[in-house]
């Protein structure tokens, strides 16, 4: 079995599930972590008088190893989504990320260098000095030009503009690390400590079950979207834990508006993915991804299908995890942090933690569940195309599909950085009144298409073309129409003069050039 | 437009808007092609922010002849010495160069006041609770309203006697009054010539009124009564004491009364200058046509159901008088 457990078919795609072929990688992790684990034990524990056990060991061993492998990978991936929330929310909103942070330690902060190496005992430092010397000369604040010199340069990035802010984390890590653990007094102290052990260890098994591609994931029962699900819905409770216990009025007033929100948006969130799941007809997240790109069952993306489920699904994953718009509980212009008021040093760095990992998950699975998981753009059809098909078809193949499924996920991270750039907080009442009353009846009609999708129009093979172009068109048009469309009478109601366009300004020019 | 296009709380402006100006901040971004195809237009621009009398007063002087910023948007992949943030107010406005941070339809700015719909009711006086609004108002007859009875203009009139209008008896030294009263000598403010009166009930010819001065309610003949109106004397609101509740505009029953959403002019040196009169409080009826088409709908639907009415009570009455003789005949 050695040639296929280690996937070494190379570009051969395609796993036999039944009779259907679906994509899968040419390196299999699974099947080489389990022949790992096979392999150790057989020289090991099978060598000596108790070989019996290598069976369970080596299984044991092979999940076990496989958790810590995507533990890493999420930690690692996690990355991504923290670096890309400081540099596009930088471009979105028109200003420079941080870009200094670890070149400040060898050019200063405010363009003041202090040689501290220098007293250091017996002349230790001097290599020191050497290293930021070295630095200083190469990449310190002079530039070729004088005015990026003169003003201190501060936010002179040059060609390095990738790297500055993604080493910022390492950095942000260490600070957090070292920081002193300080409960509040009057705190209730057990639920104090306990709570943010229950978000992040329950942010954490979220990722066992969500797939990193078709051969990376931690353990696949057949209902992984009902325990998903479930342990998603399991931080809130801790987030009302501290926001309770810290004994603020500020964490009180988040964790209560937290439990308010999210009680809200998980009903519709739980209807829509209940949507998915009957078209998909499983309640295994790998099986849903798989519908997706089968290329005789199902193999259309789920976004052609149910475009108003994505946009739901969207929306209430954003509100779940209390990104702007939805961060009331949060609201840091009132609330001070929210229900994290009282979080300092490492409890509070894993607390952030946890919400990107919370937020990399929402991507994760909106990449599933509509994006077709793991499946690059046309997959089966690009083979089609003459010549130049091929060629794409090699090139893609070679990235590995985890790779694909990470890049659609922060594409899906990037449109909550574009969210979050874009939209301004909302108000309690409003968040709560647009969950109940419109997300809920909405997810609730979404989940009737999906059943009549699946009854009515599904026939076992793969969907004829017209349906998702149908569905994707029609609505395109209700979204146009509902930007162009507003009630011109009711609005008049409301509206009140407004001067500032209609005075003669001092500068004529200011509105000369204006697209509008 | 009357109203800023981007302040009215829809979908369109709530959402797809701010997202399509981040987006295009973040394209701008992009070397060489994206400054040039997602540009705002105006960067770089020479702006004039003089007016020419200021210009040539201080020809050629330091402030004469600027530029707008070269980028303001200068978050390019190349580095860039300066970004400007300033925004020269009052030559440039935050809505004219950051169009996404426009004032809110329902902030609650300077008090402008649509003088022409306004009927001295007095219930933003009554409203306000630091006794800001000054509204003077006094019962007159329109004297454009009542012409004599051999001008051509006669029954014409726009005023009439109506429940809750007022009403105005000549005293009975009218002509004394007149005759003796010379503003060139007079110390004093002119008498009145008219004894005014609130008319509480209309029926037929007799009107049920409270005399103003004595405050007697009183049955009268409306013959020889002249119809009266209140108007607005003087109308002024101190700033200075303004919280920007907003009670005023919303206890207004006539939409005349607005907190526009203007946040500009309304400083002075002195405290005297925040006394805002009817001059400064004016919003002017092309502004806010909307609200003034609406009211006079309000009224024109008011005044043609009372004709309506009217007219039917008088083809009843008309009915019944002819069908009375011929009963008589009858009888007879």
């Amino acid at each position: 079995m050695f040639p296929q457990s280690w996937g070494v078919s190379i570009l051969v795609s395609g796993r036999q599930i039944g009779d259907n072929m679906v994509a899968t990688d040419w390196f299999d992790v699974r099947g080489a972590v389990s022949w790992l684990a096979e392999q150790t034990m057989d020289y090991t524990v099978g060598m000596t008088r108790f070989w019996e056990q290598k069976y369970w060991l080596s299984d044991f061993t092979a999940a076990f190893a496989m958790a810590a492998i995507i533990f890493v990978v999420t930690m690692l991936s996690v990355l991504g989504p923290v670096w890309m929330e400081r540099k596009l929310i930088a471009r979105l909103m028109d200003h420079r990320g941080s870009t200094i942070a670890i070149r400040s330690l060898w050019t200063g902060e405010g363009n003041i260098r202090v040689e501290w190496w220098k007293n250091l005992p017996f002349g230790i430092g001097i290599p020191i000095g050497w290293i930021n010397g070295f630095l200083w000369n190469n990449f310190g604040n002079e530039s070729s030009n004088p005015k990026v010199t003169q003003v201190g340069n501060r936010s002179y990035a040059g060609w390095w503009w990738a790297l500055p802010g993604m080493i910022n984390n390492f950095a942000d890590f260490t600070k957090f690390a070292i920081k002193e653990h300080m409960p509040p007094r009057d705190a209730d102290t057990v639920t104090y400590e306990v709570a943010p052990f229950i978000i992040i260890s329950t942010t954490l098994l979220v990722f066992a079950f969500i797939p990193y591609g078709p051969t990376l994931y931690a353990a696949n029962p057949d209902l992984s979207l009902i325990y998903m699900m479930a342990i998603f819905g399991i931080a809130p409770l801790g987030v009302f834990f501290a926001g309770w216990a810290s004994n603020n009025k500020y964490t009180l007033i988040g964790g209560m508006r937290s439990a308010a929100q999210l009680t809200a948006y998980e009903i519709p969130l739980l209807v829509t993915v209940l949507g998915i799941a009957v078209l998909s007809g499983s309640l295994n997240i790998i099986e849903i991804a798989e519908f997706q790109m089968n290329s005789s069952e199902g193999s259309v993306w789920n976004i052609f299908l149910m475009p108003l489920g994505a946009a739901l699904f969207l929306i209430t994953m954003i509100a779940e995890v209390e990104r702007t718009p939805f961060d009331m509980p949060e609201a840091e212009a009132e609330l001070v942090e929210g229900w994290w008021t009282e979080y300092g040093g490492m409890r509070w760095g894993l607390l952030f933690a946890s919400e990107y990992l919370r937020a990399l998950a929402a991507c994760l699975l909106f990449s599933l569940f509509f994006l077709g998981g793991w499946e690059f753009p046309f997959e089966d059809s690009l083979i089609t195309i003459p010549i130049i098909g091929g060629i794409f078809e090699f090139i893609f193949q070679i990235i590995p599909h985890s790779i694909w499924l990470l890049m659609k996920a922060w594409l899906v991270f990037g449109f909550f950085i574009w969210v979050r750039a874009s939209l301004h907080r909302v108000r309690t009442d409003q968040i709560l009144e647009f969950g109940w009353r419109y997300l809920l009846p909405l997810s609730v009609v979404q989940l009737g298409l999906s059943m009549w999708l699946r009854l009515g129009v599904y026939d076992g093979g793969s969907w004829p073309l017209i349906v998702p172009a149908l569905i994707t068109l029609v609505s395109i048009v209700l979204f146009v129409v509902l930007v162009m469309d507003e009630d011109e009478d009711a609005l008049a109601e409301q509206r009140r003069p407004y001067h500032v366009s209609e005075i003669n300004k001092a500068s004529p020019g200011a509105r000369m050039n204006m697209e509008d | 437009m009357a109203y800023h296009p981007r302040a009215t709380p829809n979908f369109r402006n709530l959402v797809v808007r701010p997202m399509w100006i981040t987006l295009r901040a973040a394209l701008r971004t992009i070397p060489v092609i994206g400054p040039k195809l997602f540009s705002s237009g105006y960067h770089g621009k020479e702006a004039k922010m003089l007016d020419e009398k200021t210009a040539n007063r201080i020809k050629g002087g330091d402030s004469d002849s600027r530029f707008y910023a070269a980028d303001r948007e200068t978050s390019h992949f190349v580095k860039s010495p300066s970004r400007p943030v300033t925004i020269m107010y009052p030559y440039e406005r935050l809505e004219d160069l950051e169009p996404w941070l426009f004032v809110p339809n329902n902030y609650n700015g300077r008090i402008g006041v649509v003088w022409e719909t306004c009927t001295a009711c007095k219930a933003c006086v009554r409203a306000c609770p630091n006794d800001c609004l000054h509204m003077e108002s006094e019962v007159r007859v329109n004297v454009l309203d009542m012409p004599d009875a051999s001008d051509e203009n006669l029954g014409l009139s726009t005023v009439e006697f109506m429940e809750g209008g007022y009403l105005a008896q000549k005293k009975e030294d009218f002509e004394d009054i007149e005759n003796t009263f010379s503003l060139e000598t007079a110390h004093e403010s002119a008498p009145q010539q008219y004894d005014f009166a609130e008319i509480i009930d209309l029926s037929g010819n007799t009107a049920s009124v409270r005399w103003q001065e004595t405050g007697k309610i009183e049955s009268v003949d409306l013959e020889g009564m002249i119809p009266a109106e209140q108007d607005i004397v003087s109308g002024r609101i101190d700033l200075g004491r303004c919280m920007f509740c907003g009670l005023c505009m919303e206890s207004c029953p006539f939409n005349s009364f607005f907190m526009t959403n203007e946040y500009d002019g309304m400083s002075g040196m002195t405290r005297n200058d925040l006394w805002m009169d009817a001059s400064r409080t004016r919003v002017l009826p092309v502004v806010h046509k909307e609200a003034v088409d609406r009211e006079l709908a309000k009224r024109a639907d008011k005044e043609r159901s009372k004709r309506e009415r009217a007219a039917k009570k008088a083809s009843k009455t008309k009915q019944q008088s002819e069908d009375k003789p011929e009963n008589a005949e009858a009888e007879a």
